[in-house]
C-alpha cells in the first residue's frame, strides 16, 4: 500500500469512528426520551395489577399481583361505556373514511363551478374551534332525541357531520397520482366509482389507513362533546366521560386501581391498531412525498 | 372497426381560449389517420374529444354513424394508448392487460386466452407477472398497447405513444406499430408532433396549427403539394428553404427570379399558376427543399455562389448550411456516396460553394396570405 492510500484509509476510518460516536450519542438520547415517554404507561400498567390496595401507594411495583381490578370493571358500567365508545368509534371511522375519500377524490379530479370557493370556505370554517358549535349542536341533538341515554347515534352524527372538511391530506395525495391513470381506466370501461375503488384507493393505501386511524382516534378519546351530549345519564357515556367520574373524591379511594385497569383496556385496541399499521401511518403523515 | 366523423368540432375552454376551431374530418373505416403539429396546436385535445375525456364545446362527433357527443368514454368502445403509458402501477402486466376485460365480466378462460395472445403478439409473455415498474420504457409501451388491443375496440387512439422513448427504440416501435396495424386492421387515430412518424405511419395526415387544420392529405400529397408555408416548413427534414422572389408572366409562360437568378417554370407549374389566376409581376416566397438544391462543382452560369458556414456530416449525407445573397441559412442536403475526397474537402466550413435549383420541384407561396400559388 502506498503512503497516500494509507492516509486515505486512515482518514476514512476516522470518519467512520466519528459517525459511530455521533450515532451512539443519538441513540442514547433517543433511549432516554423514550424511557421518559414510557414511564406513565408502565406506571399505569403496574398499578392496574395491584390488588393489595385500591388507593395510591408510595411504591411502584405491586406487592400482590392479580386481575381483581379488571374483574371489578365488569361489575361496573364500564362494559357499557366501552361498547358505546367502540360503536361510536367504529361507525364514525367507517363513515368518515368513506366521506373523506369521496370528497377528496371529487375535489382532486372533478372541475366544477365553485370548487375553489368551496375549498377556501371549508378551510376558513375549519379554523373556528369546534367547541363554538356545542350549544347549538346540543339543541339540535336534543330536539332529535339523540342526547343522554341516546347519545351514541347523536355522537356519531356530530363526529361525521363535518368530516368532509378533513379532505386536505388525502386530496394532496390523490393529486400526486397521474390523471392519465383515471383516464386510461375510464377508456378501459370503468365508471368514476370503479376508478376510485380499483385504481386510486389501492394506490393510496397509506392515506386510507391514515384516514381510518384518525377517524377512529378522535371519537375514541373524545371527552368534551361526549360529556355534554350524555350529560346526566350513565347509559350514554363513553369511557373517557364514565371513567372521569371515578376520579371525584367520593369514589377515587375505591376506584383508583380500577381506573388504571380501565385505562389499559382503552389503550389496548389503539395500540394494536398502531402496531399493525404504523408503517402506513408514517407514510400517510409525511403526505404526498411518498408514492404508494 | 368503424368510421369516425367530426363535423364542426370546437373546443372552447372555460377561460374562453379556443383550442380547436371548426374541425371537419371524416375518417374511413380501417384508415390510419395521423394528427400532427407543433405543441399547443390542438391535436391532443381533438383526440381527447374523440375519446370522451374532453367535452366537445360545439359540433358533432359520430362513431359508426352514431352521435357520441354525450357518451362517457366507457360507452364509446374505443381504446387508447397514452404518452406516459398510464399503466396501473399496483397491478401486474397480466392484470393491467386484463383490466378492461374484467370490467366487462368476461369469463376467466377467455381473459387468459386474450391476454396471452396479445402478450405473444407484442413479445411480452415473459413479463406477464411483473409489475410495470420492473419494465423498461419500451416494454411498458408494449403493455400499454397490449391493454388496448385486447379490447377489440372500434377505434384505436394513440396519443404520442413513442415520444417518451429514445430515438433507437422509437424507430423500432414505429415499425412495430406498422406491423400491428396490419395485424389488427382497425381504425387508428394517432397523434404526434414528429413529422417522420406522421409520414411513415399515416394513410392520411392532418396537419394542425393553432387549432386550425392546415391541410389533410396522404403523406405524398402534403410533401409534394403543401397548401401553405407552414405545411411546407413542417413536413420534411431538414426544413424547406424559403427565399424572397419575384414572379413574372410573359408570352412564354412564367419565370421567377430568386437569389439573383432567373428560373423559367415548366408547363405544369405555369398551368397551375394560370388556373389560380396569378398574372403580371408579383412578389412571392419561393420554397425549395434541401435535397432539391444541387452542389455544382463546375461553376455554371446558372449556379448561385455562396459560402459554407457549417458542414454537418450525417453519414450517408451532408447537411450544408450556406450563406448566399443575403440569406444566412440555406440548407443543402447532398448524398456522400458519390462524393470524391477532393469534392468533399471543398465543402469544408468556410469554403466557397456554388449550387443550383431543380426548378421542377420548387414551391411558390403568396408572401401575404402564405398560401401556395400552386395548390390545386
Amino acid at each position: 500500500m502506498s503512503e497516500k492510500s494509507i492516509t486515505a484509509s486512515r482518514r476514512h476510518m476516522g470518519l467512520k469512528a466519528a459517525s459511530r460516536v455521533s450515532n451512539t450519542l443519538i441513540h442514547i438520547l433517543l433511549t432516554v426520551i423514550s424511557v421518559i415517554w414510557l414511564i406513565p404507561f408502565v406506571f399505569i400498567l403496574l398499578q392496574s395489577f395491584r390488588v393489595e390496595s385500591t388507593w395510591q401507594v408510595g411504591y411502584v411495583v405491586p406487592k400482590t399481583w392479580g386481575f381483581a381490578n379488571y374483574i371489578n370493571l365488569f361489575d361496573s358500567d364500564f362494559p357499557r361505556w366501552y361498547m358505546n365508545t367502540f360503536i361510536v368509534a367504529v361507525v364514525t371511522a367507517v363513515l368518515q373514511t368513506v366521506i373523506v375519500l369521496c370528497m377528496s377524490y371529487t375535489l382532486s379530479r372533478f372541475r366544477f363551478k365553485g370548487r375553489k370557493l368551496l375549498m377556501r370556505f371549508m378551510m376558513i370554517l375549519g379554523m373556528f374551534p369546534g367547541m363554538l358549535t356545542m350549544i347549538i349542536l346540543y339543541r339540535v341533538l336534543s330536539d332529535l332525541g339523540m342526547t343522554q341515554a341516546n347519545a351514541v347515534p347523536g355522537l356519531i352524527l356530530v363526529y361525521i357531520a363535518s368530516s368532509g372538511m378533513g379532505y386536505y391530506v388525502s386530496k394532496g395525495f390523490f393529486d400526486t397520482i397521474p390523471k392519465s391513470l383515471d383516464e386510461a381506466a375510464r377508456v378501459d370501461g370503468a365508471t368514476r366509482f370503479q376508478v376510485l375503488k380499483k385504481i386510486i384507493l389501492p394506490l393510496s393505501k397509506p392515506i386510507v389507513i391514515y384516514t381510518i386511524l384518525t377517524a377512529f382516534m378522535a371519537p375514541w378519546g373524545d371527552y368534551v362533546f361526549a360529556q355534554y351530549v350524555s350529560m346526566g345519564t350513565s347509559a350514554g357515556k363513553n369511557v373517557a366521560v364514565g371513567m372521569y367520574g371515578w376520579l371525584n373524591k367520593d369514589q377515587i379511594a375505591s376506584r383508583y386501581t380500577m381506573f388504571c385497569a380501565g385505562g389499559v383496556l382503552v389503550a389496548l385496541p389503539v395500540t394494536i391498531l398502531f402496531m399493525c399499521l404504523q408503517k402506513y401511518y408514517v407514510e400517510g403523515v409525511t403526505g404526498g412525498a411518498v408514492k404508494g | 372497426m368503424a368510421s369516425v366523423k367530426l363535423t364542426g368540432i370546437k373546443k372552447i375552454y372555460d377561460n374562453k381560449v379556443v383550442a380547436v376551431h371548426d374541425f371537419d374530418l371524416e375518417i374511413k373505416d380501417k384508415e390510419f389517420v395521423v394528427f400532427v403539429g407543433p405543441s399547443g396546436c390542438g391535436k391532443s385535445t381533438t383526440l381527447r374529444m374523440i375519446a370522451g375525456l374532453e367535452e366537445i364545446s360545439e359540433g358533432t362527433l359520430e362513431i359508426d354513424g352514431v352521435v357520441v357527443n354525450d357518451l362517457q368514454p366507457k360507452d364509446r368502445d374505443i381504446a387508447m394508448v397514452f404518452q406516459n403509458y398510464a399503466l396501473y402501477p399496483h397491478m401486474t402486466v397480466y392484470d393491467n392487460i386484463a383490466f378492461s376485460l374484467r370490467l366487462q365480466k368476461r369469463p376467466e378462460e377467455e381473459i387468459y386466452r386474450k391476454v396471452t395472445n396479445a402478450a405473444e403478439i407484442l413479445g411480452i409473455t415473459e413479463y406477464l407477472m411483473r409489475k410495470p415498474r420492473a419494465l423498461s420504457g419500451g416494454q411498458r409501451q408494449r403493455v400499454a398497447i397490449g391493454r388496448a388491443i385486447v379490447r377489440n375496440a372500434k377505434v384505436f387512439l394513440m396519443d404520442e405513444p413513442l415520444s417518451n422513448l429514445d430515438a433507437k427504440l422509437r424507430n423500432q416501435m414505429r415499425a412495430e406499430i406498422i406491423l400491428l396495424r396490419q395485424r389488427i386492421d382497425t381504425t387508428f387515430v394517432y397523434v404526434t408532433h414528429d413529422q417522420t412518424e406522421a409520414m411513415t405511419l399515416g394513410d392520411r395526415i392532418v396537419i394542425m396549427k393553432d387549432g386550425f387544420i392546415q391541410q389533410v392529405g396522404t403523406p405524398q400529397e402534403v410533401f409534394e403539394m403543401p397548401r401553405n408555408i407552414f405545411v411546407a416548413g413542417f413536413i420534411g427534414s431538414p426544413q424547406m428553404n424559403f427565399f424572397e422572389g419575384e414572379l413574372r408572366s410573359d408570352a412564354n409562360g412564367y419565370n421567377v427570379s430568386v437569389l439573383g437568378k432567373r428560373i423559367a417554370l415548366d408547363e405544369q407549374k405555369c398551368e397551375l399558376l394560370r388556373r389560380n389566376g396569378v398574372a403580371g409581376l408579383k412578389k412571392v416566397t419561393v420554397g425549395i427543399r434541401p435535397e432539391h438544391l444541387e452542389v455544382d462543382f463546375e461553376n455554371g452560369d446558372s449556379s448561385v455562389r455562396g459560402k459554407v458556414r457549417v458542414n454537418e456530416m450525417m453519414g450517408s449525407e451532408l447537411h450544408l448550411h450556406v450563406s448566399a445573397q443575403g440569406n444566412d441559412n440555406i440548407v443543402i442536403r447532398t448524398p456522400t456516396v458519390d462524393l470524391s475526397a477532393e469534392h468533399r474537402s471543398s465543402l469544408a466550413n468556410g469554403c466557397d460553394i456554388s449550387f443550383s435549383f431543380r426548378s421542377k420541384v420548387i414551391q411558390l407561396f403568396d408572401p401575404e396570405t402564405e398560401e401556395s400559388l400552386l395548390y390545386r
